[in-house]
């Protein structure tokens, strides 16, 4: 079971790191607010649960948001198997990879850069 | 980490860390080269200086500007007409080039009044001109010139003139990539903010890091245009000084280039509170994911629609031409900073070559981060190569093609590689859905020209064969194609024009309302 959610995450994880790069801004702090409103969003999609978008920062953050859902619905058919629960399982997991990746992980020496 | 180490640079052990080979099962945890540092001794970087980069880079393709540097003409003529950001007002920018022309005994009594001089002489020389920018270089930083000064002074003598100043002289940053930073900064910092300017739509946007290589900037404009949206500013290519000082009324800064370019966009968002939204405009799924995502944020995603399912339409079966003639050719991606990412996974996908190396001259960790992530495993990743290890990678990948800079693109012609200038392009615009089937089109006239086929020659001592005849590129690259392929009714080549620019200039727009001030009339 485990096997297999850490797979899809694998796989959602393959999907950002190709296609998007919203994940890739210059700063910890910036990539952390990126990830957590991206993807937070993205869960809310698939979730079917309402999105704020009232600032235009969040608005940003969904629009991204919306694009990767889309992608993942259409390219991951297991998606459609999942409940809800699972689902915000596996954001939480795909979340935290990221960070990961990105920025605790992360071998990039200007992350914490204190100016742009 | 799978760090990969250069015969050539075993002499310069502080190296072996600038290059990685991305193995199986690794992610960037384990595979990033080191990056934005000074250039180490005894390693003949192929980086500009930070004086290049802000003049050469960004602010040379402001088009209504005249474009002055403060220092020795070499600094001038080096940064001079090199990359091909052209311009709808008849290439103004590109034109003429400006210098102080100081010398030694400047150096040693000071030029700020030979500066003062030169500014009137250019204003009056071009009397329909009214903006400048002004660059120090390291003569002129050296010795301490007030350039602030004395754009002041002659701001208050001619009332109606404007003169931005670019403090970056050539010592002051890494590579060019320091300049980028600092230019973007001083612009914000003394410039944006002090032009009010015309809002016509509902949908704002200054279009960032955009640099109008041969004629780029146009092709995405006329998209934008087409779904209703007012494009404020661009910075900087085909840009116009006054409308990059209106930048702060954006709704939203879209960004292209963030390697040069998303300083500017930070400091917005800081300052102005105006998202940042990073697109891709090469590649028909990235440039239809950009589209879509910019319609989405102003709820005018149906008109992104209709432009990406017609240009789709009209263009995907001339990409796929050469996509089956190019399958599996060996590429070196060896741009400057951002295209490494911006293309990395594109041209494998839509053009099916392989990827075999990326490289950065200027790029920062961020840049190897995006790029890393988007080749395939076993690509080998360097960051600021000197020349020697350019040629030791070439003779250990031996790709059939080089993406990259006109200076070691030259080493790769000797060494009978085809190369594509990544900077200024062959026959661009390569952005957009037909710039796209261009690149293509140039990658494949490179690797099936015959003259390619005919430097392998070496007529001072190889036998040439009578019955050798002259073969076209289809003779070439078709040989091993199916009859399926071959005879295909759906796919074609590049069916576009000469100039694809000339149809885009003067073109009217319809008056899009917004969907909302529609429903209430
Ligand atoms: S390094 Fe200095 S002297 Fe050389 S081109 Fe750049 S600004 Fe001019």
């Amino acid at each position: 079971m485990e096997d297999m959610m850490n797979d899809r995450i694998g796989q959602l994880v393959d999907y950002i790191m190709k296609k998007c790069l919203w994940q890739f801004h210059s700063r910890s702090w910036d990539r952390e607010k990126q990830n957590e409103g991206i993807l937070t969003k993205t869960m809310q999609l698939l979730c079917g649960e309402p999105v704020e978008t009232g600032t235009p920062t969040d608005k940003c953050y969904w629009v991204d948001a919306v694009c990767l859902a889309d992608a993942f619905k259409t390219r991951y058919l297991w998606l459609a198997t999942m409940d809800k629960a699972e689902i915000k399982l596996l954001m939480q997991g795909l979340k935290d990879r990221m960070d990961y990746l990105t920025i605790t992980g992360s071998l990039n020496e200007e992350l914490n850069d204190p100016h742009y | 980490m799978p760090y990969h180490e250069f015969k050539c640079s075993k002499c310069i052990p502080e190296r072996k860390k600038h290059a990685v080979i991305k193995g199986a099962g690794e992610d960037l945890t384990s595979a990033l080269p080191l990056g934005y540092l000074n250039t180490i001794p005894g390693s003949i970087s192929e980086r500009g200086c930070a004086y290049c980069g802000a003049k050469h880079v960004i602010g040379t393709p402001m088009k209504d500007v005249i474009h002055m540097s403060h220092g020795p003409v070499g600094c001038t003529y080096d940064t001079w007409q090199t990359k091909r950001y052209i311009s709808d007002n008849d290439n103004f920018q590109l034109k003429y080039t400006y210098a102080t022309d100081m010398k030694e005994k400047h150096i040693i009594f000071g030029a700020e009044k030979l500066l003062k001089q030169n500014i009137i002489e250019a204003f009056k020389a071009f009397p329909n001109i009214k903006r400048m920018t002004l660059y120090q270089t390291c003569a002129s930083a050296l010795i301490g010139d007030d350039i602030n000064a004395i754009a002041q002074e002659v701001m208050d003598e001619m009332p109606d003139v404007d003169i931005f100043v670019c403090n970056s002289p050539g010592f002051g940053g890494p590579s060019q990539s320091g300049g980028h930073h600092k230019i973007n900064i001083a612009w914000i910092n003394q410039k944006v903010g002090n032009v009010e300017p015309k809002i016509t739509s509902d949908y704002v946007i200054n279009y960032v890091g955009e640099y109008n290589i041969q004629g780029d900037q146009e092709v995405m404009v006329d998209y934008f245009k087409r779904m209703g949206i007012q494009v404020l500013s661009t910075f900087t290519g085909n840009g116009s000084y006054d409308d990059l000082r209106a930048m702060h009324r954006a709704h939203l800064n879209v960004l292209e280039c963030a390697r040069s370019a998303e300083y500017i966009c930070n400091e917005l968002k800081v300052r102005y509170g105006t998202p940042r939204l990073d697109i891709d405009g090469f590649g028909f799924e990235p440039l239809s994911a950009s589209l879509r995502k910019v319609g989405l944020f102003f709820g005018i995603e149906d008109r992104a629609q209709a432009i990406i399912d017609e240009e789709t339409a009209r263009w995907k079966p001339e990409l796929d031409w050469y996509k089956e003639r190019l399958k599996g050719k060996k590429v070196c991606l060896w741009p400057g900073g951002s295209k490494l990412w911006h293309w990395a996974h594109v041209i494998h996908e839509e053009m099916g070559v392989e990827v075999v190396s990326v490289y950065t001259k200027f790029g920062h960790q961020g840049d190897m981060e995006k790029g890393i992530s988007r080749c395939e495993e076993g690509a080998l990743a360097i960051d600021d190569p000197n020349e020697l290890e350019g040629i030791e990678a070439m003779e250990m990948l031996k790709p059939d093609i080089i993406f990259t800079g006109k200076r070691p693109g030259e080493v790769a012609k000797k060494l009978r590689i085809p190369y594509l200038n990544a900077h200024a392009y062959h026959n661009g615009p390569w952005k957009g859905y037909e710039g796209w089937v261009r690149f293509a089109r140039d990658i494949y006239n490179a690797i099936y020209s015959p003259i390619h086929q005919l430097a392998f020659v070496d007529i001072s001592k190889d036998e040439i064969s009578s019955d050798t005849k002259f073969l076209t590129q289809k003779m070439i690259s078709d040989v091993n194609l199916s009859e399926e392929v071959t005879s295909s009714s759906e796919l074609r080549e590049y069916t576009g024009k000469y100039d694809s620019l000339a149809k885009l200039r003067g073109k009217t727009y319809p008056d899009l309302t917004s969907p909302k001030q529609s429903a209430a009339v």
